[in-house]
């Protein structure tokens, strides 16, 4: 189990307190390619900030392959992240003034690994995505599906072990979904373990397994 | 590192106006710094020139006129000099007191050759007033002992009378003049930048208006005094002597006037410092400007950039290399930028150098490696200062609250 999360609770403080999610309790196995669906409110994309380690939770128990994962400090918060999780977000999230190959190669930069060699292993990936013509674009350059598959890219770059998306064909036509989607089953069907947040019914059907979440709660 | 300094390279060139603006307002105030610190260094090269410690060391002392009464004797009584006074002042202070000497000045009087005439002071005086008045001498030699000893009509010039009188400095060596009635003979040219008066030996101007045994002035020739205190004390004690020596009180300020050259000297050290202190504290609050622009900036920056530092952290930057990066930035941009107002300052104040040359109150007004280093320093820390609120500011940004404003 990669994925376990027991009893967890989530407030937002404020003059109105909002309680976005109640007593989650949710387990992942490596290698499952997983939706989680909702309405927008329901709390999905705190679930799934809290799985990749960019936000806390109040009470309850979150093991993240193994190791309890409660009031880490934010290096280690973002090494973690830096190692085991990739992110891939609905609006792409490149840096606008860096080239696909350089966002693409930015998290080996945060892990010490000099130029050259990240140069080297982002250019891999941008030929993995088909895109390695696109190496030297600016983003504002590119296509959305060539966006988020520099994104994709840049996620899987420093080879962990899942990843996370936030509505990933959320800005992307349909054609395009269709292909990124593709791209997920790939990885998938390489052992990675790949949670993605949609509302978008048709990425769900997609996915090995749907969890509904409503309110705040995961509906059996 | 070199990977560091590249990513703010990028980031720094992905705003090149607003980098530019910035830096300008930073070379702004490093350019007024340094024109600042060389023009204090010209008047200080120039006050350093004129007066050193050693020729400072004398007191110059003319009589006055009595404003106490004392021991039965009034007021307003005319204090006069006497030959033997020299002496005395000397074997009353024998700490402090290498030597005195007198001099006699004369009426101005008319000095003529049949080709023109001027009118001059005319200074007796002994050979020692060449090194304290520091003459320069240009042609011939100054007086000299045996001129005194026998009285000799020799004369020393300063260069522009000797021009007028005899056409040219060549001529005048070894030519005569005359002067109350006597012909006197040309044994030097001076130049000096003040002083313009005829020199001849002390002997002989007593011979001519000295027979009552008065004399003009007193010079006294300090030793072993080197602080305010000292060159205090030392006064105090010729005033007193002087006024054993001439019966009146010795808090009379009036009795003798003493010009204490040593004191100025000191005021003058004094001064520097001060001068110097003000222009740092001047060119710092300049260049604060630019600083706190650079501040400013940084923290706009940042507020620009939270969702790409959000990005950042969710793919695993750490606080710390957030912090470094912004912090770089700055010192990157006031540095750079600073190094340009340095060179450029540099370049002027070369140029105002060039153009003032000769001129008395600014003596090579440059800035040496040491200040422009000293100014490098401040730099470095006052961009790192500049950059680390708005650093701060940056790592306080949570990934995720990064990414939700879209």
């Amino acid at each position: 189990m990669i994925i376990d999360l027991k009893n967890i609770n989530k407030t937002y403080p404020g003059a109105v307190p909002l309680h976005v999610l109640k007593d989650i309790n949710l387990q992942i196995d490596r290698g499952e390619l997983v939706s989680i669906m909702g309405a927008s409110g329901s709390g999905k994309s705190t679930l799934l900030n809290i799985i990749g380690i960019l936000d806390n939770y109040d009470s309850g128990e979150y093991w993240l392959d193994g190791l309890l994962i409660r009031n880490l400090s934010e290096n280690r918060a973002a090494e973690l992240r830096n190692r085991m999780i990739g992110f891939v977000f609905q609006s792409f999230n490149l840096i606008n003034y860096k080239t696909a190959l350089e966002n693409v190669a930015l998290p080996l930069y945060y892990q010490g690994v000099s130029r050259k060699k990240r140069n080297r292993m982002a250019m891999e990936q941008l030929e993995r995505m088909g895109i390695a013509d696109r190496a030297t674009h600016l983003p504002s350059e590119m296509s959305g599906g060539q966006k988020q598959r520099v994104a994709i890219a840049r996620a899987i770059i420093t080879n962990p072990s899942i990843i996370l998306a936030d509505e990933p064909t959320g800005a992307l036509d349909s054609k395009t979904s269709k292909e990124v989607m593709e791209v997920f089953r790939q990885l998938n069907a390489e052992g990675r373990t790949i949670v993605i947040v949609t509302h978008d019914p048709g990425v769900g059907a997609q996915t090995n397994r749907i969890i509904r979440i409503s309110d705040g709660r995961i509906i059996p | 590192m070199f990977d560091l300094l590249r990513e703010i390279a990028q980031s720094l060139s992905n705003n090149k106006l607003r980098t530019a603006l910035t830096g300008f307002a930073v070379a702004w105030g490093i350019f007024m710094l340094i024109i600042l610190l060389g023009m204090s260094k010209g008047v200080v090269n120039s006050f350093m020139e004129n007066v050193s410690a050693s020729t400072s060391s004398n007191l110059n002392i003319w009589p006055g006129m009595t404003t106490k009464p004392y021991r039965g004797l009034k007021d307003g009584r005319r204090i006069k000099f006497k030959q033997e006074d020299p002496r005395e002042v000397t074997k009353e202070n024998p700490s402090n007191v290498r030597e005195t000497y007198a001099s006699k000045v004369l009426d101005s009087a008319t000095i003529s050759t049949n080709l023109d005439y001027v009118n001059e002071s005319v200074y007796g005086h002994v050979p020692e007033e060449l090194k304290r008045s520091e003459l320069k001498m240009i042609a011939g030699r100054f007086l000299q002992q045996p001129d005194l000893d026998n009285k000799r009509k020799v004369i020393v010039l300063h260069y522009k009378n000797a021009q007028t009188l005899f056409g040219s400095i060549d001529k005048a060596l070894g030519g005569h003049v005359k002067m109350l009635g006597l012909s006197w003979q040309v044994i030097g040219v001076y130049n000096h930048d003040w002083e313009q008066g005829s020199y001849i030996p002390f002997t002989t101007a007593m011979a001519f208006q000295g027979q009552d045994g008065t004399v003009s002035q007193l010079n006294v020739e300090l030793k072993n005094v080197e602080t305010m205190d000292d060159a205090e004390k030392v006064e105090a004690d010729v005033r007193e002597s002087l006024s054993h020596i001439h019966q009146f009180d010795p808090e009379d300020r009036g009795a003798v006037h003493i010009w204490n050259q040593f004191e100025g000297y000191l005021r003058g050290l004094q001064g520097m410092t001060i001068l110097n202190i003000a222009v740092w504290i001047i060119g710092l609050f300049t260049m604060l400007t630019g600083i706190v622009g650079v501040s400013n900036i940084m923290f706009v920056s940042v507020r620009e950039r939270t969702h790409e530092i959000g990005v950042r952290r969710a793919i695993g930057a750490k606080p710390r290399s957030i912090l470094l990066q912004i912090v770089l930035e700055s010192v990157v941009i006031t540095t750079i930028f600073g190094y340009i107002g340095i060179v450029l300052g540099t370049f002027v104040t070369s140029l105002i150098g060039r153009f003032t040359e000769g001129m008395d109150f600014v003596n090579n007004p440059t800035v040496d490696l040491s200040t422009a280093f000293q100014v490098m320093v401040v730099l470095i820390v006052a961009g790192a200062l500049a950059g680390v609120f708005p650093a701060i500011k940056a790592t306080k940004v949570k990934p995720v609250e990064a990414l939700r404003d879209e």
